[in-house]
């Protein structure tokens, strides 16, 4: 049994004469947790303002609860929005900022930012400046003071793209269940397709003011909707404008094998090592595109062939939701 | 940098520190005739001079009251004028700016004679509001600059972060901005003092000779007291804007989140 | 959108209420320098020999006194603006913006005139025989008292204004155009000019019209003739005769006038692209 939290309906936003936003369409259930990824400067945070409050759509309702809200300012939706930097407020404590959540929201219990504290396990560095603590704990700490206002629905715009990989691992995870243990609703903006798929249950690729396609991991790499979805999840080996090959069907080799096959001849440009094999960054001479595969021996001539079973060529018809 | 460290004593002491230290000296001793071969006099009685005339202590708290009120006014100005200048950059903002700095750049002499006739219709002439109105002239454009530049450094998105946790408007000033703006507060609480003290010309006018603040009575002085009087005088025009700085900083003790002031200069 | 407008609206309502008395004002003294006349006391003034001298005194007076304070301020900033980061010496350097201008003015009648400070102190040490051999710095008719009053008292102001410009250059510039093969001035023409120059043009206006029209420093250190601008207006606006009020009108009007045009010439050139693009907020 499932309701619907939020709902956008063909919200657009025009900036000095630009779409960023084009009849923008999609909505979550109660407890879900969507991604959204998606090249630079795509709009995506525009996408998360609108969301918020912050900025008015152009055009277009966003409706929470079977509510119409678009003309709700960003104070009075029960929506909280977890920036890329922590933004604490540096005149008051860890245990100030959070307590500051509760307050303005009249959410305020102590019991519960007692146990905020102790989740984030904060506890310790609850009388800490922000200037004091690390920047993972102030991230933490953020986090803790969105959710001290109990939102029905939380906003991640990159939130661990200023700390450092190691730490940002940990965070993934750590606020993943965090959030699920809440059954808290939350969309989770990046344009790291690795954290795309740890955050979110479905995950979107949006381009050019709109949602390219909408599913799982699992659905997007199986069968990407078109050719953009396809380029930015960099997990096939695009021939035209219709028809792609998964890479992990691609072999290469040094000569051409049987005829049942298509295949492209490919310059050898870079060995790297990745999760212990080495990969091959080739560049395909006639498709124009660079590919990175895991291979099994190096080889000992630059100039390789890539070959393609015919049988494993499909062409992009993904559903886009 | 070590070199640079002494060039910097010599001329901060030759040009600042020597310069107060001998008024100091000369406001408690007697005139000095060095060339005459006499020696220095020490005493308080050139403070019990000055402070024995009745229109120095009634002077100083009209300038007192106007000061405050000048400032109360600055910072509300100051205040929603630099917030709203911080958030959107658009054409012609820097026009508006320039409109805004424009009263200190249009003679203060000019303004006050134009405004005299007209204060004089509304009654407002030689009345201690109307030299708080014409004292907010020179003062409110440097209150607005200064707001305006920490607005800019606290930044935008620390703004927007009271409002999404659910502030209202006055919630968010007095939580989160005013706390934040406090160098602010304190660099106009100074210039608007010290500003509002060197206005002679504009308080004559308005204030007709009647209202009687700290210079209108310096300027008469100058020619029938002596040097350590003066002197004397003199170190009194800076110890009013210390003294309300005190009382400026003691008030924003009782801000949101001030508890801990050792803790706060971390 | 709208609900945007409406509240910038009302944020920007106590200022623009406070415009209103500058601007009153203003039009009001240009209304009251017509005086139903047209523009006869205009004609009057500029042919007054008085008035002539007296705009021109005051011009080249504020000029240097604002020229002096801001080179001096800019080159006190750019040597040891790394030691003003500490709160003691920034304490030190603002110890003249405590005081009155008129109060500080006083200040150099105390160190500078005849019978001052300096004067005694060099006769003490035998340096000078009589205090009439000291050089008449105040009270002069060059306008020497009121020029270094002036300087005295803006150059901590300069460096106040200027202080978060130098604190917010990287110093990796430096060192760019010095791999670069640059040399100091390179350096200073590339990286230092670009991000000051803004503000040194709002920091001359800010002194120059301030100097240019203020009584007060003049009043008390500067002589009858030739006089400043502004004390030549008070006394035409409280002198004898009520006749003499329109030509004090006029006169502040023209001051006015001229720091307005220069005001203007000054943010056009500012407005163009190249330096549009150097300040923080980008259009």
């Amino acid at each position: 049994m499932t309701q619907t939290k939020l709902e956008m309906k063909n919200i657009t936003k025009t900036f000095n004469h630009d779409k960023i936003l084009n009849e923008l369409t999609f909505h979550l259930e109660k407890g879900e947790i969507m991604s959204i990824v998606g090249p630079s400067g795509s709009g995506k945070t525009t996408l998360l303002r609108i969301l918020a409050g912050l900025e008015k759509p152009t055009d277009g309702e966003i409706i929470m609860n079977g509510r119409d809200i678009t003309k709700q300012k960003a104070n009075r939706r029960s929506i909280s929005l977890v920036f890329q930097q922590p933004l604490l407020f540096p005149h008051m404590t860890v245990k100030e900022n959070i307590v500051y959540g509760a307050k303005v929201s009249k959410n305020y219990k102590e019991e519960k930012i007692e146990s905020l504290l102790e989740a984030i396990g904060m506890a310790r560095f609850r009388d800490h400046y922000p200037s004091e603590i690390s920047g993972g704990q102030q991230q933490r700490t953020a986090l803790a003071r969105a959710m001290a206002t109990e939102p029905e629905v939380i906003l991640f715009d990159e939130p661990f793209s200023s700390l450092d990989p190691s730490l940002r691992q940990d965070l993934r995870y750590w606020v993943r269940d965090f959030l699920a243990s809440r059954e808290t609703t939350a969309v989770f903006v990046t344009h790291d397709m690795e954290e795309a798929m740890i955050m979110g249950d479905q995950i979107a690729v949006f381009e050019d003011g709109n949602f390219q396609q909408i599913g799982t991991a699992e659905t997007l790499h199986k069968s990407p909707a078109n050719m953009r979805v396809a380029t930015f999840l960099g997990g096939h080996l695009i021939l035209n404008d219709h028809e792609f090959a998964p890479l992990h069907a691609v072999r290469v080799g040094t000569q051409k094998t049987s005829k049942n096959e298509v295949s492209f001849h490919a310059t050898v440009e870079h060995i790297t090592y990745q999760h212990g094999r080495p990969v091959a960054h080739l560049y395909v001479n006639n498709l124009e595109k660079k590919i990175s595969i895991p291979i099994d021996e190096t080889f000992p001539t630059r100039e390789v062939q890539v070959t393609i079973p015919a049988g494993s060529i499909q062409t992009f018809s993904g559903e886009i939701l | 940098m070590i070199r640079k460290k002494v060039l910097f004593l010599i001329l901060t002491l030759l040009f600042f520190i020597i310069p107060l230290t001998v008024l100091l000296l000369q406001s408690i001793s007697a005139p000095w005739r060095f060339h005459t071969g006499q020696g220095i006099d020490w005493g308080w009685q050139e403070y019990s001079t000055l402070f024995q005339n009745p229109q120095l202590w009634e002077a100083t708290f009209i300038s007192i009251g106007i000061g405050f009120a000048v400032l109360f006014i600055n910072v509300a100005i100051g205040l929603f004028t630099g917030k709203a200048l911080t958030p959107y950059a658009y054409r012609g903002k820097a026009w508006l700016e320039a409109l805004l700095l424009s009263p200190i750049l249009i003679p203060s002499l000019a303004i006050a004679m134009g405004l005299h006739l007209f204060m004089i219709r509304v009654g407002l002439a030689d009345t201690i509001w109307g030299v708080m109105l014409i004292h907010l002239v020179p003062t409110v454009p440097y209150s607005i600059k200064i707001f305006h530049n920490s607005y800019q450094q606290i930044g935008k998105a620390m703004m927007e972060q009271p409002h999404i946790l659910g502030a209202g408007f006055w919630t968010q000033v007095f939580t989160v901005e005013l706390p934040l703006l406090r160098p602010a507060i304190r660099s106009v609480t100074f210039l608007t003092i010290v500003i509002s003290l060197s206005q002679y010309a504009i308080t004559a006018i308005i204030g007709g000779g009647r209202v009687l603040t700290l210079p209108l009575v310096f300027f008469p002085f100058l020619n029938n007291a002596n040097t350590s009087i003066m002197a004397a005088f003199s170190i009194w025009f800076a110890l009013i804007p210390v003294f309300m700085y005190i009382i400026i900083e003691a008030l924003m003790m009782f801000l949101p989140y001030s508890r801990l002031p050792w803790r706060n200069h971390r | 959108m709208k609900l945007f407008k409406n509240r910038t609206f009302l944020l920007f309502l106590p200022a623009g209420i406070f415009l209103i008395i500058p601007f009153y004002g203003f039009i009001h003294a240009v209304i009251q320098s017509l005086g139903g006349e047209g523009l006869a006391h205009y004609e009057e003034i500029l042919n007054s020999e008085r008035f002539l001298s007296s705009m021109w005194f005051s011009i080249r007076t504020a000029g240097i006194a604002t020229i002096v304070s801001i080179i001096l301020g800019l080159g006190f900033t750019k040597w040891f603006h790394p030691l003003l980061t500490k709160t003691s010496p920034r304490l030190m350097v603002w110890i003249p913006m405590l005081f009155p201008h008129f109060v500080w003015g006083y200040m150099v009648i105390l160190i500078l005139s005849e019978t001052g400070w300096t004067a005694q102190a060099f006769i003490a040490a035998g340096w000078l025989e009589d205090t009439s051999n000291f050089p008449v710095w105040t009270r002069d008719p060059q306008g020497i008292g009121i020029i270094i009053t002036y300087v005295w008292k803006e150059i901590p102001l300069v460096i106040l204004l200027l202080l978060p410009v130098y604190a917010s250059i990287h110093p990796e510039y430096y060192a760019l155009v010095d791999s670069l093969g640059g040399n100091a001035w390179h350096r200073f023409t590339t990286v230092d000019l670009p991000n000051l120059l803004p503000v040194l043009v709002e920091s001359f206006l800010i002194i120059f019209s301030f100097t240019l029209a203020a009584y007060e420093v003049p009043a008390l250190i500067g002589t009858t003739f030739p006089e400043m601008i502004s004390v030549l207006g008070y006394e035409w606006f409280y002198g004898s005769s009520w006749e003499d009020r329109p030509l004090a009108f006029a006169a502040m009007v023209l001051t006015s006038l001229f720091l307005l045009v220069l005001t203007l010439m000054s943010y056009y050139g500012l407005s163009r692209p190249k330096w549009r693009a150097m300040r923080s907020d980008r259009p």
